[in-house]
C-alpha cells in the first residue's frame, strides 16, 4: 500500500461545465462529430474492400453531381422530415412516442379510406386525404396519451405495442376488403392521378418535399415563436415547476401528443400518395426509429431537423448503391449509420463541457 | 503499510501515537479559479487531530470549493495540501479516501433503490458479494453503534428520511476508514433536533481521535459545537478564532465585512381579512402527511408566520394554497374573489397569489432554461410579452434586465444564461423578482431563507416586508423559528397537519416551541 500520492506537477485535463456556447461553435462541434463518424465509417468500408476512390465516387460525386440521385435524396428526405417533426413534437413534452409507425399506418388508412370510397369532389380529394390521415394518426396516439395522463400508463410501452396492432390491422385490410382488385396483390388499389402528390418533374421528386417544408415552418412557429412553444420548454425541462407556475401541463401535453400523431399520420399519407401511389404493407418500415433519431440529433429544433433528415437520406441512398454495386451487406450500411449517429450524439458532450489542459 | 492510525491501530500499539497538537491537514496558499472567477485566493487552513473545526462564510465565500479540493473533486491551481506534514497530490475522491479523507456533500450521492448496506458496499467494494455483504453489515452495525446512529439497513434508501440518508452517507465514509470528515452544510436539510443529534455524534467522533470540518453558515452551530472557527469571505480566509472568545456579532462582522443584524419591523397598518382558510382537509397518501382541519386567516398588510417542525404538513399547505393538491373538505377564501377552493393554479396566480416555494430549484426555477424565460413565464401565462402566436423576446430581455438590477440579482452576465447556474441567494432573488413583479395580493413564502447567507436572507426578508407594506397578505411558513420571530406580525403553529395554536406578537419563544413539539 502506498503512502498516499506523492506531490508532483502533472499535466491534466480539466473538465468544466459550460453555461453557454455560441451557435457557430455548436455547429463546429456537430460538424466535427459528423466528420469523425464519417472517418470511422470510411475505415470500416475500406476494410470490407471498398476503395477510397470508390467511396468518394459513391458519396460525393455520385450523389451531389448527378441530379437524379440528388432528387432521390430529396424524395427520401420529405417523409423523414415529417416523422422527425412528429417525434420532436412529442419529445418536447417528454411524451416518448415510439408508435410513429402505428400512427403512420393509421394515417395511410385514413387517406386510403378517402381514396377508396371516393369521398368528396376530385378537386378536394387530396386535402381530404391529408385531413383523414391526420385524424387517423391522432386517433392512434389518443389512447396512449389519455392512458398516460389519466392513469400514468407508460407511453413507451403502450405506443410501441400499438404498432403491432396497427400493422396486423393493416394486413387484415390489405389481404381482405382493401386488396387491389386489379392485380390481387396484397396492397390497396392504385390511387387515381388526382389522389397522388404531383410530381415536380425532377427525377422522382414530388410535391411531398414542399409539403414537408411547409410543416417545418408551422412547427417552427409552434415550437420556437409561439406562446405554446415557450410553455413547452418549461414542461420539457421541469414539469413540476411548470405545474407550480400554473402551466396546464396535462392539456398542453395532450395537445402536443395529438400533434405528434397528426404529423405521423400525415407522413403516412405523404408516403402513400407520393412515392408509393397506394397503401402497401411495408411503406412505413424504419420511419418510426428514423424519426426518433432525427429528432434526437436535431434536439427537437425544426430547422435542424431538415438538415439532419437530408443527411440521413444521403446515408440511405448512398447505402443503397453500396449494397447494389459493392455487395456491402445491409448490416454494414446500418453499422455506418449507427457510427455516424453515435459520433454526433457524443459531440453533445463537448457542447455542455469544456476541457482544458492545465498543469 | 503506512496509514493514518485508527483506533484499533492505537489499541494494538498500546497508546496514542500522535502528539496532542498533531496537524492532520494543512492547506497553504490555495488558489483556484473557474474561468475568470477566482473562487479561492491564497487560502490557508489547518485541522488538528481530534477537533471540530467550523468553516463559516456566506454562500460563494469559497468554503465548499476549499473542501472539494481536500476531497479530491477539484485540483488547486496553486498551493499545497499537507497530510500529517507531508505534501500530497489528491487526484480524485479515491486518493482522498486512501488518505483517510471523507466528505458528506450537500446533495447525497446514493443509489435510491438500494438499501444502506448495498450503498455502503458500493463505495467500499471487497471480495465476493455474498460474503462481503454479510461482513459489511456487521461492520456497519458496529460503526453505527459507536456513533449512536439508529438506522434501518434493509429499507431502500429512497424510503429513508433525509436525516437517515445523511447517516448512510456518513457511515459510508466511516466504513472507508475516514479520519478527516468533512460535512458540507449538514444541518441545512435537518430539523433542529436532528441537527443537534448529528452534531453531538460528530463531537463524539472527534473525542475518539477523528477530525471534523463543519462547513456551515449557521453561527450558532459553529459557536456551540466547534473547537475552532475559520471564517472565509469572498475567496479569502479572514481569521481563525476560538468560539469562547467571540460573540455571534463578531462573527457576523467577520463574515459579511460589515455589521448587519436584522431588526424586526412590525406592520403599521393592517387591513381586512385577505385570505381565509377554514377547515381544510386533504386526502392521505403514502408519502405526504395530509392536512387535517386547517384554520387560519391572514389580513392585508400583515405577515402571518406558520412555525412548526418540518414534515407536519407545511409542504402540503403550500400545495393546497396554490391549487396543486385538491381539497377534500373545507374552504379557501380570497378577498375580492370569493371561494377559490376549486380554482386552478393559473387562476389563483391571476387573482394575485404569489408563491416562493422551499425547494426553489424543483418548483420555482427551470435550471436548463434562460434566466429571462424563468423571469417572464408568469407574465407570459397572463398573456403579456407578445401575443399567443408570438412571444416578444425583446420585451422579455428588457424587462428581465430591469428586474435583475431592481432586485440586485448578481452573477447574470447575459439574460439567456441558464438559471441553474445562479447561486442560492441570487436564484431566490430571481424568484422573488418574478413573483413580486405583479404586485401580489397574497404571498405564500416557504422557508425563504433556506440555504441563504446573512446578507441574502436580509435582502429577501426586506422584500417580504415591502410586499406586506404594499398591502399584501403574507403567509410565511418556516421551520426556522428565528425567521418566524423576526418577521411575523402573528404566529400560528402547525403540528400534525393542523394549526394547533396562535400567538400575537410579541410572543414568548418558549410557548411557541412548546406548541411545536406538543403531542398529536
Amino acid at each position: 500500500m502506498t503512502d498516499g500520492v506523492p506531490a508532483r506537477q502533472l499535466w491534466r485535463l480539466h473538465l468544466e461545465i459550460r453555461d453557454h456556447m455560441p451557435l457557430w461553435q455548436q455547429m463546429l462541434v456537430v460538424g466535427s462529430g459528423v466528420a469523425a463518424g464519417l472517418f470511422i465509417s470510411v475505415c470500416v468500408l475500406m476494410t470490407s474492400g471498398v476503395g477510397l476512390s470508390a467511396l468518394w465516387n459513391e458519396f460525393v460525386v455520385f450523389i451531389f453531381t448527378n441530379p437524379r440521385n440528388l432528387s432521390a435524396v430529396m424524395t427520401q428526405s420529405a417523409p423523414l422530415i415529417i416523422v422527425g417533426l412528429a417525434a420532436a413534437m412529442a419529445f418536447k413534452v417528454r411524451f416518448w412516442n415510439i408508435g410513429i409507425e402505428g400512427q403512420m399506418i393509421f394515417g395511410a388508412i385514413g387517406a386510403t379510406f378517402v381514396a377508396t370510397f371516393d369521398i368528396g369532389p376530385e378537386s378536394l380529394r387530396l386535402p381530404l386525404m391529408a385531413i383523414f390521415a391526420m385524424l387517423g394518426g391522432m386517433a392512434w396516439i389518443a389512447l396512449p396519451a389519455i392512458l398516460k395522463l389519466r392513469l400514468q400508463v407508460n407511453e413507451i410501452i403502450s405506443t410501441l405495442l400499438l404498432n403491432y396492432i396497427a400493422f396486423n390491422f393493416l394486413l387484415h385490410l390489405l389481404y381482405g376488403p382493401w386488396q387491389d382488385p386489379v392485380s390481387s396483390f396484397p396492397h390497396s388499389e392504385q390511387f387515381a392521378v388526382f389522389e397522388r402528390l404531383t410530381s415536380l418533374n425532377w427525377g422522382k421528386l414530388d410535391f411531398s418535399l414542399v409539403v414537408a417544408l411547409g410543416l417545418v415552418a408551422v412547427s417552427f412557429w409552434l415550437l420556437i415563436s409561439s406562446r405554446f412553444g415557450f410553455l413547452l420548454n418549461f414542461i420539457h425541462s421541469n414539469p413540476l415547476m411548470a405545474r407550480a407556475m400554473g402551466v396546464r401541463v396535462a392539456v398542453l401535453t395532450l395537445i402536443a401528443a395529438l400533434s405528434s400523431g397528426a404529423f405521423a399520420g400525415f407522413s403516412g399519407f405523404v408516403v402513400s400518395a407520393g412515392i408509393e401511389s397506394r397503401m402497401t404493407q411495408s411503406f412505413f418500415i424504419g420511419f418510426g426509429f428514423s424519426g426518433i433519431l432525427i429528432a434526437f440529433l436535431a434536439r427537437n429544433n425544426p430547422l435542424t431537423i431538415v438538415a439532419v433528415s437530408l443527411f440521413v437520406a444521403t446515408l440511405m441512398i448512398a447505402g443503397q448503391s453500396l449494397q447494389v454495386f459493392y455487395q456491402i451487406p445491409f448490416a454494414t450500411v446500418q453499422l455506418i449509420q449507427a457510427i455516424v449517429v453515435i459520433c454526433v450524439a457524443a459531440s453533445e458532450f463537448f457542447m455542455r463541457h469544456r476541457i482544458r489542459l492545465a498543469s | 503499510m503506512n496509514r493514518i492510525p485508527d483506533r484499533t491501530d492505537q489499541a494494538t500499539a498500546g497508546g496514542p501515537v500522535f502528539a496532542p497538537d498533531e496537524q492532520f491537514l494543512q492547506l497553504s496558499g490555495i488558489v483556484k479559479s473557474f474561468g475568470d472567477f477566482c473562487a479561492l485566493d491564497n487560502v490557508n487552513f489547518d485541522l488538528k487531530r481530534g477537533e471540530v473545526h467550523s468553516l463559516l462564510g456566506e454562500n460563494g465565500a469559497g468554503k465548499s470549493s476549499l473542501m472539494n479540493i481536500v476531497a479530491g473533486l477539484y485540483t488547486p491551481d496553486k498551493g499545497e495540501v499537507l497530510i500529517r506534514g507531508s505534501a500530497v497530490a489528491i487526484k480524485g475522491p479515491a486518493d482522498a479516501a486512501k488518505l483517510g479523507i471523507g466528505m458528506v456533500h450537500q446533495h447525497f450521492k446514493l443509489v435510491r433503490p438500494f438499501n444502506a448496506v448495498e450503498n455502503i458496499l458500493l463505495s467500499n467494494p471487497t471480495g465476493r458479494y455474498d460474503q462481503s455483504i454479510r461482513r459489511m453489515r456487521s461492520l456497519i452495525e458496529e460503526k453505527a453503534a459507536s456513533v449512536g446512529f439508529e438506522i434501518d439497513l434493509d429499507r431502500p434508501v429512497a424510503s429513508l428520511s433525509v436525516a437517515e440518508q445523511q447517516r448512510v452517507e456518513l457511515l459510508k465514509i466511516l466504513v472507508a476508514g475516514a479520519h478527516i470528515i468533512i460535512l458540507d452544510e449538514p444541518t441545512a436539510v435537518l430539523t433542529d433536533e436532528e441537527g443537534e443529534r448529528l452534531l453531538t455524534a460528530m463531537r463524539k467522533l472527534a473525542q475518539d481521535g477523528s477530525s471534523i470540518v463543519l462547513v456551515t453558515h449557521n453561527l450558532k452551530e459553529a459557536l456551540n459545537y466547534s473547537d475552532r472557527i475559520t471564517v472565509m469571505r469572498s475567496g479569502n480566509n479572514v481569521d481563525t478564532v476560538n468560539p469562547g472568545e467571540v460573540t455571534s456579532a463578531d462573527l457576523t462582522n467577520m463574515i459579511v465585512g460589515q455589521s448587519i443584524v436584522e431588526q424586526p419591523h412590525p406592520a403599521e397598518s393592517i387591513g381586512e381579512v385577505r385570505l381565509k382558510v377554514s377547515g381544510v382537509r386533504t386526502a392521505r397518501d403514502d408519502s405526504a402527511r395530509a392536512l387535517d382541519n386547517v384554520d387560519f386567516q391572514v389580513r392585508s398588510g400583515e405577515i402571518y408566520g406558520i412555525a412548526g417542525v418540518g414534515g407536519n404538513g407545511q409542504d402540503e399547505l403550500v400545495s393546497v394554497l396554490m391549487g396543486l393538491v385538491p381539497v377534500v373538505r373545507g374552504q379557501i377564501h380570497l378577498h375580492g374573489q370569493g371561494d377559490i377552493t376549486r380554482a386552478r393554479t393559473d387562476e389563483r396566480r391571476g387573482f394575485g397569489m404569489a408563491c416562493i416555494p422551499a425547494d426553489r430549484h424543483q418548483y420555482a426555477l427551470c435550471g436548463d432554461l434562460p434566466v429571462a424565460d424563468n423571469f417572464a413565464i408568469s407574465k407570459v401565462l397572463e398573456g403579456q410579452y407578445g401575443t399567443w402566436s408570438r412571444v416578444d423576446r425583446r420585451k422579455i430581455t428588457a424587462a428581465t434586465r430591469e428586474a435583475l438590477s431592481g432586485y440586485d440579482v448578481q452573477g447574470v452576465r447575459r439574460e439567456d444564461q441558464r438559471a441553474g447556474l445562479l447561486s442560492g441567494g441570487n436564484a431566490q432573488k430571481l424568484v422573488i423578482a418574478r413573483e413580486f413583479s405583479g404586485q401580489p395580493s397574497a404571498v405564500i413564502a416557504h422557508s425563504p431563507n433556506r440555504g441563504l447567507d446573512v446578507l441574502a436572507s436580509a435582502a429577501v426578508h426586506g422584500y417580504l416586508r415591502s410586499a406586506r407594506d404594499a398591502g399584501a397578505a403574507v403567509v410565511l411558513i418556516s421551520e426556522d423559528l428565528d425567521e418566524i420571530m423576526l418577521l411575523s406580525d402573528r404566529i400560528g403553529v402547525m403540528n400534525s397537519g393542523s394549526i394547533v395554536a396562535e400567538f400575537d406578537m410579541p410572543a414568548d419563544r418558549h410557548d411557541i416551541g412548546g406548541a411545536m413539539i406538543g403531542h398529536d
